[in-house]
């Protein structure tokens, strides 16, 4: 009897059910990427015809032809590539350095009630500072080279990443890590084997954000003082008035923050395999 | 009706040994803010003899969970002392295994993974590990599941799962705080005989925290009933049955099963408006 019984609890998921609701989202995603196309190409086409026809001031406001022209020159002598490499290593570095400074901080501080609460006024006082009036700072410290851009870059994430992480730790069941102690775990353990795993879904959505805050110190940086970078491309093609060339080196800057999120979305589906299943 | 004999022949073995939990005069007062006093729990001993299974109940907040935890030392004692095989407590004891309503499997880890987990923490190889885990999840009846995350596994065969953890560390003795309360009936009925197979057929004992009286009856050897809070012990019954211990709906059916609910519910007083 028991034998039986037991069969019958254990059905298996059910397969129908999971395959018609994947079938339903894939259907919907598809929608979405064609609207998106859609409402792309309408908003270029009426920029490029209202600049045609004089209803917009091209001069002032550029436009897609002259964008493409630009993309198109910047690629051929070179600049295109080296300025993003440039911006693009800029970030890298300073996402990385801030990330892995911030999360292991941040990680580190669920260790011990009494010092996080000594250091929570230092970190909000810390990241209320706005980033851009560090830049001058970052210079003379550092030069004008790489070393202050990766600074500026490393700044803007830091403080971010170290919440993040820290608020990721912090809301691990209670139970769950009573249930560790009940199993013998010290105090390490309880760390290494249920808070960092447990606060990886608040690492990656913070390591998300930070693409973003990562570009934007380093171009900052080069608006302040720089020689090369999609910053300085786009600081110099505006005070020489030329619409157009910032438009293009935006778009360069855009490609990059969608490369890099592309990345960090990789990896996470790598490092977290089990969240396929969401 | 082997099982039966065998039994019986573990709780004659039980009546003789020496206890293998005394709690005597426990007491639990919690500061709330404000400076205000609660006393969860008043004034409670009882002991356990090894092999046996006891359930505790209680009206709602009476601090059956709070109890469960200061037994197995996740909690400071107010008074009283604790003591597992004449030890008195001192940090976590050895060999008790804990399992909750919620199943705490951790997602990120494969149902056999979540089964090595308390294996993990004591050295030990890893060949062995995954030996052991992969034989006790076979014997909860998850044998085709061993590498579902707990993402695919329904609510029985998660619990199932936090079973297998929980007996993978070998405990000789299972807390549980309401283990079943989450699942339906069904499963629930299926899950208690497997329980009461696994712990009885190992010699091992079982306190069990429930608020289900049916459930507490059908399954144990003694039952505690608990006051409100303050909460202090109101009553104490052998439950004799005559039925095999795996069998729940056999246990149901028995002639004084139904004696035994009716008289616990009435000490319960469970009064209208309560939560």
């Amino acid at each position: 009897m028991t034998g039986q019984s037991m069969g019958a609890a254990i059905s298996q998921p059910n397969k129908n059910n999971t395959l018609l609701t994947f079938a339903n989202a894939h259907r919907q995603r598809i929608v979405v990427v064609l609207c998106q196309i859609v409402l792309l190409i309408v908003l270029i086409s009426a920029w490029e015809w209202a600049t045609g026809n004089q209803a917009l001031n091209a001069f002032l406001f550029g436009s897609p032809s002259a964008i493409w022209g630009h993309l198109v020159k910047m690629w051929n002598d070179g600049s295109l590539l080296r300025d993003s490499w440039v911006t693009g290593s800029e970030t890298l570095l300073g996402f990385l350095l801030g990330n892995v400074i911030g999360t292991v901080l941040g990680l580190a501080l669920w260790c011990s009630r009494f010092v996080s609460r000594v250091v929570q006024p230092f970190v909000v006082a810390i990241g209320s500072i706005p980033i851009v009036a560090l830049a001058p700072i970052m210079i003379i410290w550092f030069g004008t080279g790489l070393a202050s851009k990766v600074a500026m870059s490393t700044l803007s994430v830091v403080v971010v990443a170290l919440v993040i992480a820290y608020k990721g730790a912090l809301s691990v069941d209670d139970d769950q890590i009573n249930l560790m102690r009940t199993l013998g775990a010290n105090k390490w353990q309880i760390f290494r084997k249920l808070v960092v795993p447990a606060s990886l879904g608040d690492i990656f959505a913070g390591l998300k954000l930070t693409t973003g805050f990562a570009l934007i110190g380093a171009i900052v940086g080069e608006f302040m003082s720089s020689s090369e970078g999609l910053g300085h491309a786009i600081f110099k093609a505006g005070s020489l008035y030329i619409i157009s060339k910032v438009f293009a080196a935006l778009v360069a800057t855009i490609a990059l923050a969608l490369l890099l999120s592309f990345i960090v979305g990789k990896v996470e589906r790598w490092l977290m395999p089990w969240r396929k299943l969401d | 009706m082997t099982r039966a004999i065998e039994h019986s022949g573990a709780n004659a073995a039980a009546a003789n040994s020496s206890p293998l939990l005394v709690a005597t005069h426990l007491g639990k007062t919690y500061a709330e803010p404000g400076e205000r006093l609660t006393a969860v729990i008043g004034d409670i001993s009882f002991s356990m003899a090894p092999g046996e299974i006891v359930s505790i109940v209680g009206p709602s907040g009476c601090g059956k969970t709070t109890l469960l935890n200061l037994l197995c030392g996740l909690i400071p004692l107010s008074r009283g002392t604790v003591s597992w095989r004449g030890h008195p407590l001192h940090g976590m004891p050895e060999r008790v295994g804990y399992m909750l309503q919620k199943d705490l499997l951790l997602p990120w880890r494969t149902a056999l993974r979540n089964v090595t987990l308390g294996l993990e923490l004591k050295p030990g190889a890893e060949l062995e590990r995954n030996e052991r885990a992969h034989s006790i999840l076979d014997k909860v009846g998850l044998a085709s599941f061993h590498d579902y995350y707990p993402s695919g596994l329904s609510g029985g065969m998660r619990q199932r799962v936090a079973l297998a953890r929980t007996l993978a560390t070998d405990p000789e003795v299972l807390l549980l705080d309401e283990p079943f309360a989450a699942l339906d009936f069904q499963t629930k009925l299926v899950l208690e005989s497997d329980m009461a197979q696994l712990v009885c057929g190992e010699g091992r004992s079982l306190l069990m925290i429930t608020h289900d009286v049916e459930e507490a009856v059908s399954l144990s050897d003694r039952v505690v009933v608990l006051s409100h809070r303050p909460s202090r012990v109101k009553a104490m019954h052998r439950i004799e049955l005559g039925t095999e211990r795996t069998d729940m709906i056999a246990a149901r059916e028995s002639s004084v099963f139904m004696d035994y609910v009716r008289t616990i519910w009435s000490e319960l007083e469970v009064r209208a408006g309560d939560p």
